[in-house]
This record gives C-alpha cells, structure tokens and sequence, in this order.
C-alpha cells in the first residue's frame, strides 16, 4: 500500500469526480432538503434555548435574561402567562422570580424560585438553561447561594416535536447519500469504461483504487455531515466526538459504497440497486420520526448506529460513555464491511480482467 | 540477444469449462518482437493477460522479467506496459492529463507528456479532451500509455486496428523506435502484414495451443509455397495462367520451357503470406 498512489488517485477521484452528477447532488440535495425544512418547521436542530421570565420584583436577572447572547429571553407579565407559554411552547422553560428575590440572595438567605419545564424540550436546553440561571443568580449574589427551584414540567414530556423528529433523516441524507454513491458510482464508471483495467495494470493495487475511491466518499460525507450540523446551529459541547462519530459514519457508508460499486454492473444496475435498498438506509430515521413505531426496530438497521449517537450528541448533550456501545457496533460494522470488500476485490480484478 | 524477457511454461488459463490457453510454452528474448497471431477467440488475448498478470494461470507459469508473474504482478507491471485492444482512456480528461495520471502513478520523474505525445503524431492536441479525439487518436494515446514508464515489455493488442495507413504507419514506427532502445515488443495483431515486416518471430495460436513458433522466413521456408506465376497469350488471342512451383530440382527446366513454348505477357513470383501459412497449418483461416 503506497500512500502517494493512493495520494494520486484521490486528487484524481476531486479534480476530475467531482464534475459529476452524484458528486454535485451529494452535496446539494441535504444542503436544499436541510433549507426546505427549516422553511417548514422554523429553524431545525435547535436554535437557541429560550428562556421565559416572569418576575414579580425588579430582579437584575431578568435584564440579564433578556441582554443574554447565549440564550433567548423573553418576559412575561405575570406567571399564568409564562405557564402557558411553556405549555405551548413557545419556551423552553419559565422561572418565576418573587418581588425580593435579589435581595435574599445578596443577603446569602435561602430564596425559592417556581420554574416550568416544557415537556417536549430537548434535554440540551433544559441543561443550558439551568447553568445559565445558575450562573446569573451567582452573579446576582456574588457567592454561591442556596436556591430551591420548584419545577413542574408541562406539555407532553414523551412527544418530541417534528423539527427534532426530522433530524436523523437529515443527518443520514448528508452522511450516507454521498458516502454511498460518491464511491459507487465513481467505481461502476471505471468498470464500464474500462479504465479500472488500465489502472490495475499500473503499480496501483485495487486496494488503493478502492481507498482512494472510499476517502473521497468519506470526506465529502463527513463535510457535509459537519456543514449540515453547522448550519443548524446544532454542534454541542462535545466537538470533537460529534465529528468523530461523523467520520465513523462516513467510513461505513463509503465502505458500503464500494460494496455496491463492486457487485453492481452498470450504472443502471447501481441506480435499480440502490432504489430497491435505499429505503433502509433511512428506516432508522423513520422510525425515529413516529414514536409510535416501537423503536428498537431501528436497532436492525446498520444507519441506526451512524445517526444514533449524532443526534444524541447534538441534541441530549450526550457524552462518549452515552454513545460507545453505538460507536463499537459502527466500528464491528465497518471492519466486517471492509472484510467483505478485501475478499469481493479479488474477484473483481479477475471479473474485469475477464470482461 | 540477452536473456529471455518472457518464458512461458505450459501456461493454461480456462473460463469455466472452456480452455482458452491450453499448456503454451514459448520464450521472448529481450529486445525480440514477436508477432502473436491467431484469429478471434483463439487465446491471444487471455495470453497477454496472464503474461501481465491480470489474470492468474491455472496451470503452469510465466515468467516475465525474471519475475513469476502470479507471485508479484506488481513488480512485473511496474516495468511493462500495456495497450489493450479497447480503448480505456479517461474520456474526460486530456491527452496530457491522461499520460501524467499514469506517469506519476508508475513515479515517473520529469516526464515529458508533449514529447511523447509528439511521438505518436499528437502534437497541438495535448490539452484537448480524449473524447473530442478521433478513433485513431485515441488509439495512438494508447499507445503512448503504455510507453510511459519506457517499458522493458511492451504489450500491444491490435495497436493499429481499425486505424488508417498513415495512423498505423505511425505506430509500427514507434513499435520499432522501441525496439531500438531495447525494449521487448509482445505483439498480437490481425494483420498479417504488418506481423511479418515487425515482427523477428512470430507464434500461431489456434485454440489455445501454439500451432507454429519461428521466424516468418522460415515459417514460409516450412510451410509455404513459393511460386512463378505467369500469363501467357492463348491460341485464340486470349489470356492463360501458367504457375510454376519454385524451390523445385525442376524449377529451372520449366522456366525455360514456358518461355520456349508460349509467348508470355507477364511473370512474377508470388510468396506464400503467413495467411496463407496459417491456413495451411490449421485449416481455418485468422479471420474466422
């Protein structure tokens, strides 16, 4: 395996590939779904956590709520008003502040706050949200001070709301799209046009061929799998781990990519094949998308394991110890995958030999 | 000559149950040029592609380079080089896209794509793209694929088939250009013609076997019929054929005769072409 072959032939796969169809629409279509459904649903992933105020005093933090850059603020006049505004939604949480809340807790004396909790919330914002009153409040007292917060959730807390119900189908469509027919494609072309047999002859293995073939996939997957998230304001506090799980998830379906390059003839054949299947690509998805459908079923679906932990990540808030179960199976997935391929590229360069 | 470039040992190679190279056995030395001839389905194609290792015999070996080609094809493909019978250029790239993909891939240093391009005759059209070229152009670029790495071997399926004479002419000039350096020319065609004037030896293959395996002059010595042929004026003021086999103790004594007794209005002697040779060995004729 020399790495500036395989060097060679990926900047071949981006100066050349790149002019082509599926190359174009790997990177449009999610980009234009992602811009249609925001149309739809307001901004999708989450926007920024919003908090709804009602103070019954002349609390400092209620200026601070509404100056804060970091969440949405929003003041109610009175308490009825915020509750309902939680229970619609239109907030994520409500606190109530009473008339002497600042000065109890400059005072260091015990002070209660009543806070609602939108059901249907992402657990994200329900965390934003209290280290952001925290921190306020710490400001406000200048120690740390005991504060009882009552909460009361309202509004359906098992619902999820459609935006968020979206976002697996949207994270799959630029993860697995490109990351499957990037590689393909590219693949069936040179089998037609025969110029897989004029590479083969050259020093290049096939196996540098097909990785230079697969990281074309993998890149392009994995970028739009970041600009998707990025544009959606949906990268959380674990960067590094959301991209890691993008770039295990991009490897998967570029390695499938050149399974499916691989045993498809022509690129009709490739477009029947991946019509026919295509539809378990995104099954997860929808099975995330109606919770009524008992969800372990996504569980059968090997995208299960690539959109599962994004959508943890950058909306629950998840951690590597919530998501590596996930990571280890997508990790057996790919090495079982890239067995297949080592095995299926032997028989190809006799196939093409042969053709 | 030096050593042998290729030694072929009862190489066999089947698809199925259908053997298309049935235990050949034959050298190239270095620097040789040899003609391999045989008509559609015949086995020459499978040859050169178990002699560069894209496919695996399954039986016996070859030995190209010194190299077993089953063992370390890439070794063995990294000093060859190979024009396939159809065309597999990068239709969307230029002709000076095209070679310098291949001369980096084989770690070509300074390569020159124009010079070669120049030697093929496709000098001015370097930028242009492979799939505005015409048949013949891209036939040539073909060629000059394979002679990116200056190849030790080269393997050339039906270099100038389908191509018009100067385009042809142009290769042959190339394909002895590189004997010259010193390069092996492994040369399966259909033109009999251009095998005999190119090639030092050339083989016969006919179902997979290696029917005849030697210099076109002594193949013709063995297996041909050399011949005067004349045209004499009739009794009734027509024209007669007349042929006298030559190479014959009475050779000689007919000559005289013919012109004795007839009045002749042409002659001129007639050689047996390796068509003819072909036929006369397997009873099918390269074109079948």
């Amino acid at each position: 395996m020399s790495l500036r072959r395989v060097g060679i032939l990926l900047s071949k796969e981006f100066r050349h590939g790149s002019k082509s169809f599926i190359f174009i629409i790997a990177i449009v279509m999610p980009l234009v779904l992602s811009f249609v459904l925001s149309m739809v649903f307001g901004t999708l992933f989450s926007e920024k956590p919003k908090l709804g105020v009602s103070d019954e005093g002349d609390s400092q933090i209620t200026q601070m709520v509404i100056q804060s850059d970091s969440i949405i603020g929003r003041e109610y006049d009175s308490a009825d008003a915020l509750r309902n505004a939680v229970e619609d939604g239109a907030v994520d949480m409500g606190i109530v502040l009473p008339a002497d809340f600042d000065n109890l807790v400059i005072q260091g004396e015990m002070a209660e706050i009543t806070a609602y909790v939108w059901g249907e919330s992402l657990a994200k914002n329900r965390v934003v949200l209290g280290a952001t009153v925290a921190n306020m409040i710490r400001d406000v007292a200048g120690q740390e001070v005991p504060v009882e917060i009552a909460t009361t959730t309202l509004g359906d807390a098992e619902s999820i709301p459609w935006n968020n119900r979206l976002l697996p189908l949207i994270v799959l469509m630029a993860i697995v799209f490109g990351g499957i027919m990037v590689p393909a494609t590219s693949l069936v072309d040179e089998k037609q046009k025969r110029t897989l047999s004029a590479l083969a002859i050259t020093p290049a293995s096939l196996g540098e061929i097909f990785l230079s073939k697969g990281l074309v996939g993998v890149i392009v997957s994995t970028v739009m799998g970041v600009l998707i998230l990025v544009l959606n304001q949906a990268f959380g506090a674990q960067t590094p781990l959301l991209i890691g799980m993008l770039v295990l998830g991009a490897v998967m379906a570029s390695t499938f990519g050149i399974m499916l390059g691989v045993f498809a003839k022509d690129v009709t054949s490739l477009f029947a094949t991946n019509k026919a299947i295509g539809i378990l690509y995104y099954a997860p998805a929808f099975v995330y998308m109606f919770p009524d459908i008992p969800q372990w079923i996504g569980r059968i679906f090997p995208t299960y394991y690539v959109v599962q932990p994004v959508v943890e990540i950058s909306q629950q808030g998840g951690t590597w110890s919530d998501v590596a179960l996930e990571a280890f199976i997508l990790i057996g997935l790919i090495l079982i995958m890239i067995g297949i391929v080592g095995i299926l590229a032997r028989r190809t360069a006799q196939r093409e030999a042969l053709a | 000559m030096a050593g042998d470039a290729i030694v072929a040992e009862d190489l066999t190679y089947r698809y199925d149950e259908l053997v298309a190279v049935d235990h050949i056995s034959f050298k190239v030395a270095e620097g040789e040029i040899l003609g391999f001839l045989g008509p559609n389905g015949a086995g020459k194609s499978t040859t050169v592609k178990v002699l560069t290792g894209q496919l695996q015999p399954r039986e016996g070996q070859a030995i190209v380079l010194g190299i077993d080609i089953a063992r370390d094809p890439e070794k063995v493909q990294a000093q060859i080089g190979v024009c396939f019978e159809i065309t597999n250029l990068y239709e969307k790239m230029s002709a000076e896209e095209n070679l310098k993909l291949f001369a980096r891939l084989f770690g070509v240093p300074r390569f020159d794509a124009g010079a070669l391009l120049a030697r093929v005759g496709l000098a001015g059209r370097e930028r242009d793209r492979v799939e505005e070229y015409s048949k013949g152009m891209k036939q040539r670029l073909m060629v000059a694929r394979a002679l990116v790495n200056r190849p030790r071997i080269l393997f050339l399926d039906e270099p100038t088939d389908g191509l018009d004479p100067a385009s042809a002419e142009n290769i042959r000039k190339v394909i002895l250009e590189e004997r010259q350096r010193g390069a092996t020319v492994f040369l399966t065609t259909h033109d009999m013609m251009e095998a005999d004037k190119l090639s030092d030896r050339v083989g016969f293959i006919n179902q997979g076997k290696i029917v005849a395996l030697d210099t076109p002059h002594n193949l013709k010595q063995q297996y041909g019929k050399r011949a005067l042929r004349a045209q004499v004026t009739s009794p009734d003021g027509g024209l007669e054929s007349r042929e006298i086999t030559m190479d014959k103790p009475e050779t000689a004594g007919a000559v005289q005769e013919l012109f004795g007794r007839e009045k002749v209005v042409t002659i001129h002697s007639e050689e047996a072409s390796l068509e003819d040779i072909f036929i006369n060995i397997t009873g099918r004729g390269l074109t079948e």
